[in-house]
């Protein structure tokens, strides 16, 4: 998938880079990706779309109209073929969707979307739902393993609190581990509930930031495993994604909750890795024993 | 003495007139791009009808399609109807304005409408008001734009 700077996508439109910027503020529409030095790029599909979409226009509105349902119906795609459980399709749904777009925009608009169609139609606990989770884990996987090389000094260490692969924020934790591996970073994530022998993987793994996802283990057990991470890596921002309305058991100004999103969350993350350090909320917060964070939360 | 039948000219084939959807200029010197984007506001697409039927710059008119569908919607348009183009794209019609001419019969406008996206035909003209609101009335131009085929609901 190709990416657009601005002038670039304004030349293969015909219109000034200015008319480009006026119709992101007035249209929503072609939604640029940000670079770290906050220029916009353009996915080539998405501008070519909308080039074909205004050679029948009636108006920009109707064009971008066009060219936005153009771009959804591969969710469409994706559904029809993991509800007829044809994994061949499923792929080709994903592929026509890398083509028009980034890999984080096709997993937030594409499969995402699909899945919790899926699952809002299915249940989580129904066979169809297992097999279209199970895919797309996998496909999630593949994509990790195709992902540049580190390239920027950031650790991320995830704790697992979801319920399994079949728990759709386990599929959200996934697309999270994704994007940050895209960015550049590096990712390790382990279960809450494995707290023996974390010192060692912490101590030789050293990460710049802890991020807690899921709401199936209970605070007790993500209580027990945050403290046993800051008794080996000192204090560390902590951050939560996809917990719910748990906390792990600390003051709400002691963490902060990333965007459901995982594109947003995973530029959030970024962003608290990169702020000077003594300005966090951070793992400090588990300075004493859980039993003491436990007799503090029912005093108070 | 036999004549043969043959070939005369027709009547000289009239230019047609083009117009920014946004803003209903007219396209500057520079002329009609290959994107039809209106080089002069940016925010429209350069449509054509018949000269007759071309609205002024800055004037209220809509876009409709034969399906009844609001494609696009001028500048006046929104500030007429209180609606910006982007929510209002894809809405019927009746959503926003409704037939106010008592002694036409019931569907006349839509009919007109359909009726100018499909075939085109001469400038006609109804009257409506806005959808919800009563006591104003406005007269309509009804005709045909393009490129693709669509009805020009151009407010007097």
């Amino acid at each position: 998938m190709r990416t657009l700077k601005t002038s670039e996508a304004a030349a293969m439109l015909q219109v000034s880079p200015n008319t480009l910027r006026a119709w992101e503020r007035r249209f929503g529409y072609p939604a640029p990706r940000r670079t770290t030095g906050r220029h916009r790029l353009y996915t080539e599909g998405e501008v070519a779309t909308l080039r074909d979409a205004l050679q029948e226009g009636l108006s920009i509105s109707s064009a971008i109209s066009r060219a936005r349902e153009g771009l959804s119906s591969d969710d469409q795609f994706l559904i029809g073929a993991l509800s007829a459980f044809e994994l061949e399709r499923a792929d080709i749904a994903m592929e026509g969707a890398i083509a028009l777009r980034s890999v984080e925009r096709a997993v937030e608009e594409v499969l995402l979307p699909a899945l919790d169609e899926l699952a809002e139609r299915n249940g989580t606990d129904s066979a169809p739902w297992a097999f279209a989770a199970r895919w797309a884990d996998g496909w999630l996987r593949r994509a990790q393993r195709l992902a540049p090389p580190p390239s920027r000094p950031a650790k991320v260490l995830i704790g697992d609190a979801t319920r399994d692969e079949l728990d759709p924020d386990g599929l959200a934790l996934r697309a999270l581990e994704l994007f940050c591996l895209r960015a550049g970073a590096r990712v390790v994530s382990l279960p809450v509930r494995g707290v023996s022998g974390i010192a060692d993987v912490v101590g030789a793994y050293d990460p710049d930031a802890v991020v807690i996802v899921g709401a199936h283990v209970g605070d007790d057990d993500v209580a027990r495993w945050a403290y046993r991470v800051r008794s080996a890596a000192g204090p560390l921002p902590l951050s939560l994604f996809r917990r719910g309305s748990r906390t792990v058991g600390v003051r709400a100004a002691q963490h902060r909750t990333l965007p459901d999103a995982p594109y947003a969350a995973q530029s959030a993350l970024m962003a608290i890795i990169e702020e000077p350090r003594d300005s966090l909320a951070d793992l400090s917060a588990f300075g004493e024993a859980p039993a003491a964070a436990d007799r503090r939360r029912i005093g108070a | 003495m036999r004549h043969a039948p043959r070939a005369v000219p027709g009547p000289a084939a009239q230019p047609l007139a083009s117009f920014c959807s946004h803003c209903g200029h007219p396209p500057g010197a520079s002329g009609v791009s290959p994107t039809r984007v209106c080089a002069e506001c940016g925010l429209g697409l350069l449509l054509q009808s018949e000269p007759a039927m071309a609205p002024a710059a800055d004037a209220a008119f809509l876009v409709v399609d034969h399906s009844l569908a609001v494609c696009g919607l001028s500048r006046a348009a929104e500030e007429l109807l209180g609606v910006e183009e982007t929510l209002a794209v894809n809405r019927h019609l009746t959503d926003f304005l409704m037939p106010a001419d008592a002694e036409a019969r019931g569907g006349n406008l839509l009919a007109l409408v359909v009726a100018a996206a499909s075939d085109g035909g001469p400038a006609r003209f109804a009257v409506v008001r806005p959808a919800g609101e009563f006591g104003v009335r406005f007269r309509v131009r009804i005709g045909r734009c393009g490129p693709a085929p669509a009805a020009l609901l151009v407010v007097a």
